[in-house]
């Protein structure tokens, strides 16, 4: 059994060694592109009843601002570790809004599992079906985040409604309404990113100077390799405790041991959980 | 026999607590392997508490517990980290 463990550990390391070293050989193959982000999310919309979102150039650049920002200071979470907020992008990019939001992803392979991903999430699905918003901006980006080569999608939602009424001298004085912010902030993960940030300098944080769309083909597709290892092991180890199980049963063998059934079940739980896991991360 | 059935009836509740939980959190991967490291050490508990009922609990069964506990761990990370 201890073999298995340190198998798996060895698998695990032997990975991430491969994906950092050699990232076109074993990499996430990607195919996202803001123009199928764009009717993805309103269709999403749409099959709601709801009005779909223009494309706003403002809230694309304080997309872009915002994961240019997040590749430079090395950071995966809404707020940066100079307390920078979502907002604060948004406002830089003049775009004076009323209401605003932000959903983050990293990592997916293409543009309809990663709006899929954030449909099945209840604060980003929030976002995205919000009937106040009325425009939203998109970055896709690719660069090193925590040491590894990584595809960052910022979306930004945004609706100025009532600004126009008011003269340019009192729009300074709008106060933004507090934006909603999916309650699963990062802000925990951020001391764990920020000691990452040594050794990093020097390297290329931004590797993508194309905002639009990210497109890459690895010789191997990370996700797809290690899901397929990861499901044949547990299927071989299920199927040694099954036949163990078996044997013991038939011989009426007398031995110390634990539960090969509760072991099956409990494994049984893990694949599915595990199967559940989409292909990149949220924020 | 009728104590088996109702262990076995625990453990089957520990682990579809700890799938609702995991699926709860979809999106939120450090949440995700929370849950998933306690939903093991929760099966880890399961099987000393059980085999101490049954008296038949030894170091080499709490270890065999550890070791798969410890797979499911390493499964997790691999996929979700």
């Amino acid at each position: 059994m201890l073999s298995y463990v340190l198998i798996l550990l060895v698998f695990n390391l032997g990975l991430r060694f491969v994906h950092r070293e050699y990232p076109q050989v074993l990499g996430y193959a990607i195919d996202i592109r803001v123009d199928q982000l764009l009717a993805e999310t309103n269709a999403k919309r749409q099959s709601l009843g709801l009005a779909p979102l223009e494309l706003n150039t403002q809230l694309s650049e304080a997309a872009a601002a915002k994961a240019k920002n997040m590749f430079e200071k090395n950071y995966w979470a809404h707020t940066s570790p100079d307390g920078d907020t979502p907002w604060q992008f948004i406002l830089g990019a003049n775009y004076r809004y009323t209401l605003a939001g932000e959903n983050l992803a990293k990592n997916f392979s293409d543009s309809h599992s990663l709006v899929e991903a954030w449909m099945a999430s209840p604060t980003h699905k929030d976002n995205i079906i919000k009937p106040g918003y009325r425009e939203m901006g998109f970055a896709v980006v690719n660069g090193i985040l925590g040491g590894e080569e990584t595809t960052l999608v910022v979306q930004m939602f945004g609706a100025t409604e009532g600004l126009a009424l008011v003269s340019s001298g009192e729009l300074l004085a709008v106060s933004p309404k507090q934006p909603e912010i999916p309650e699963q902030s990062a802000s925990e993960e951020t001391p764990v990113l920020a000691q990452q940030q040594t050794g990093q300098a020097g390297r290329t944080t931004v590797l993508s100077e194309n905002l639009t769309s990210v497109l890459k083909k690895p010789l191997l597709d990370m996700p797809t390799v290690t899901h397929n290892v990861v499901f044949v092991f547990v299927g071989i180890l299920m199927g040694v405790l099954a036949v163990d199980a078996l044997v013991v049963a038939r011989r009426g063998t007398v031995r110390l041991s634990g539960h090969n059934i509760a072991h099956i079940l409990f494994l049984c739980a893990i694949l599915i959980a595990l199967s559940s896991v989409p292909g990149g991360s949220l924020l | 026999m009728k104590s088996h059935a109702i262990h076995f009836a625990v453990l089957v509740g520990i682990l579809v607590i700890g799938i609702s939980a995991f699926l709860y959190a979809y999106g939120d991967r450090s949440m995700q392997l929370t849950v998933g490291i306690l939903t093991s050490l929760a099966y880890l508990a399961w099987g000393i508490i059980h085999h101490a009922l049954e008296k038949d609990l030894h170091w080499r069964i709490v270890l065999e517990y550890v070791l798969i506990a410890a797979i499911a761990v390493v499964l997790l990370m691999t996929i979700i980290s």
